[in-house]
């Protein structure tokens, strides 16, 4: 029997709603401080506006009343998927007043994408773009990326936050409690933005001879990008704007960082180092880096696309590692993209499927999960050679020696077929619109596993019904189905429940 | 002073340059079919944007945009009708022409007609793509573009800010009479 949620459920789930209103309420001051400062005024006044909306449903949800505030699992669930649906409506606010948008939705898929990290992109005439909404624009992707209930977790601490974390698609605590794992989850970002933003800056100004302040602009930009494996960029032609592989590498080494798991990186500043190797996770994502890139390049190598060993290199690799990490940086224009067909499209097409590591600002499947997955069609197959009295490992090392168990086998398979059947979904629904089979999967394996790569499907004139398709694949992607489930959950609870 | 003369020499002598009877090929098709007119002199037209990235051997690195945003921008008649269409365009220092401003939020970029060389995948550059300018002619210069807030906007966002602003207080002043 389904039980209706009563008043307190809905007081419970407005004040964590409230308390994340106000979180972005100030971190849209940041935009606005800037605008202001460059005296842009028209993205201003939008700013203005959204940091408005957010305040003001933030204090009022402090007028909600409640006698104990102990969140349940459900309550958490509602917070994470509520969030990720109503942050980008009011943060679309200054993409939609910029003039930038042919229609308000597509604003909203703009902001979708840039929350989910996703770097899919509906904007028109960036390279005319204020200064201020672009860095809007890439600080969505730090506030998907690092998370926006981390950055709530780390200022408010109540009963039962936990649900929050793992709401947010966190799989492993890496201190003993959510709020200094939260808080360890900035310190790391913080230390990359620092180191990332001076060496990109630094190629900018020194080697690219760029203006000081416009060194510095694409500098933070492509840190918020690409550390946060999010994919925007402040001109159209991507990271091809660039035209130099030593800001490629520096973009490459923090999209690496990225896609890495906080746990790893725990690992790596406090030890021990040597175990990192050990772990399945590692393993499974240096085989799938390695498997994919030798696929693309043997792909391109049969294509001809590139006469040269150094261009099908640099290239190939770059956009490789953009896919594996859930980036979305491409130094090759759309139309290009679109003409990497068989072993090279098979190779992106997996790259962005998987993923990276879980607990990480990427998308996709993700490591873990894909090592499980193999290793549980393995243990089947072993299981019908071996004789019937043989006993199989049921351990596996991450972090330590873990338990393999069935169940554990079966909710990594139902998560990884979730994706196949969301990827299936985008393919699907660009078909029905008349697209090719191989442009409509890239696009939505991109989508639906937090990319952004495209092979031009992408596009301000595509169907609304594709466009609602793809932002629907982002949030259901980025959170891993379970809060949106719940939310659903709740929903029907509410309407059917007793 | 020295930019007007150096505006009005582009001018005289851009319209002597040999590429200039050419036909302007458009962005688009040099990425869909860019193959094709590897290393072969071209020319195009657009609009320069981004930025004027002064490289130690002497050139300018900048995009060339030909796309309807170029001659009108979007926050002046233009309207909402597709992506930008861009290509790298490399200028060599000895060109000696004066760039001012790049298209940006403040600034129509000038727009130019530039001839050069079409490198497709270069592999002396690992494979980029871009334009080797030889001769560049400034069609029209730089021009700045408005920045025009909207008042309803800035009252909108006033009143929702004092409201919450007022609320705060509110919450505040009840809170310590408990």
């Amino acid at each position: 029997m389904l039980l209706r949620p009563e008043p307190h459920d809905f007081r419970i789930i407005g004040v964590q709603l409230g308390r994340i209103a106000n979180v972005v309420a100030v971190a849209g001051l940041f935009p606005l401080s800037w605008a202001v400062v460059a005296r842009e005024w028209a993205p201003a006044s939008g700013f203005l506006v959204m940091v408005g909306v957010f305040a003001l449903a933030g204090m009022a949800s402090r007028f909600i009343t409640l006698n104990e505030e102990h969140l349940e699992w459900s309550h958490g669930m509602v917070v994470v998927a509520l969030t990720w649906l109503l942050v980008p409506a009011v943060g679309a606010i200054p993409l939609a007043m910029s003039g930038h948008y042919g229609q308000p939705f597509d604003a909203y898929f703009d902001a979708m994408s840039g929350l989910s990290t996703t770097g899919l992109a509906l904007i028109q005439d960036v390279d005319h773009v204020a200064p201020s909404i672009n860095f809007w624009r890439h600080l969505l992707h730090f506030l998907g990326g690092q998370g926006i209930i981390i950055a709530a977790l780390s200022l408010f601490s109540a009963s039962g936050v936990t649900t929050l974390y793992y709401g947010e698609a966190r799989d492993e605590r890496i201190l003993p409690n959510v709020r200094s794992t939260a808080r360890f989850i900035w310190k790391v970002a913080a230390y990359h933005l620092v180191i990332g933003v001076a060496a990109l800056s630094a190629v900018a100004f020194f080697q690219l001879g760029f203006r000081p302040w416009r060194a510095l602009f694409h500098g933070l930009m492509i840190f918020f990008a690409g550390f946060d494996t999010g994919g925007f960029t402040p001109q159209s032609t991507s990271l091809g704007y660039y035209h130099s592989a030593v800001f490629e590498a520096v973009a490459g080494i923090l999209m690496v960082a990225g896609a890495m798991s906080f746990g790893l990186h725990y690992a790596l500043w406090r030890g021990p180092r040597r175990a990192i190797f050990k772990n399945l996770e590692t393993r499974t994502i240096l085989a799938t880096v390695t498997f994919t890139l030798v696929l693309t390049m043997f792909g391109l190598a049969a294509t001809g696309i590139y006469s040269s060993v150094t261009g099908l290199g640099r290239q190939g690799f770059f956009q490789v590692l953009s896919a594996h990490t859930g980036t979305g940086f491409a130094t090759v224009p759309p139309n290009e993209l679109a003409l990497w067909g068989g072993l090279a499209f098979g190779g992106m097409g997996i790259a962005m499927a998987l993923g990276g590591m879980a607990s990480s600002t990427a998308g996709g499947v993700k490591s873990l999960r894909v090592g499980l997955t193999v290793r549980t069609i393995l243990g089947q197959v072993r299981q019908v050679l071996l004789p019937e009295r043989a006993v199989q490992s049921t351990t596996y090392y991450q972090n330590g020696l873990r338990r393999f168990t069935p169940a554990l086998g079966q909710a990594v398979m139902s998560v990884s077929l979730l994706f196949v059947a969301l990827f299936l979904l985008g393919t699907g629904v660009a078909i029905g619109y008349g697209y090719g089979l191989q442009e409509a999967l890239f696009e939505s394996v991109s989508a639906g596993a937090s990319v952004g790569l495209s092979v031009g499907v992408t596009d301000p004139t595509m169907p609304l019904l594709l466009k609602l398709t793809y932002t629907l694949q982002m949030w259901l992607g980025r959170l891993e189905f379970v809060a949106v489930f719940s939310l659903l959950g709740f929903l029907v609870s509410w309407i059917r429940g007793k | 002073m020295i930019r007007t003369v150096l505006i009005t020499l582009a001018l005289v002598f851009g319209s002597a340059l040999p590429a200039a009877g050419q036909d302007v090929v458009p962005i688009d098709e040099l990425t869909y079919a860019g193959a094709s007119y590897d290393t072969l002199e071209v020319t195009v037209e657009g609009e320069l944007v981004g930025d004027f990235g002064d490289r130690r051997d002497g050139t300018v690195w900048t995009q060339l945009n030909d796309d309807s945003y170029a001659d009108n921008p979007l926050r002046e008649s233009g309207t909402h009708d597709e992506g930008n269409a861009g290509i790298g365009v490399r200028i060599a220092g000895n060109l000696n022409v004066e760039l001012d401003h790049p298209g940006g939020y403040r600034w129509r970029g000038p727009i130019v007609r530039a001839s050069g060389i079409w490198h497709f995948h270069d592999s002396d550059r690992g494979g980029e793509s871009y334009l080797e300018v030889t001769a560049i002619e400034i069609l029209e210069p730089a021009r700045t573009l408005a920045d025009d807030p909207s008042p309803f906007a800035w009252v909108v966002g006033g009143v929702l800010v004092l409201a919450a602003f007022a609320l705060y207080l509110r919450i505040n002043r009840v809170s310590n009479k408990q």
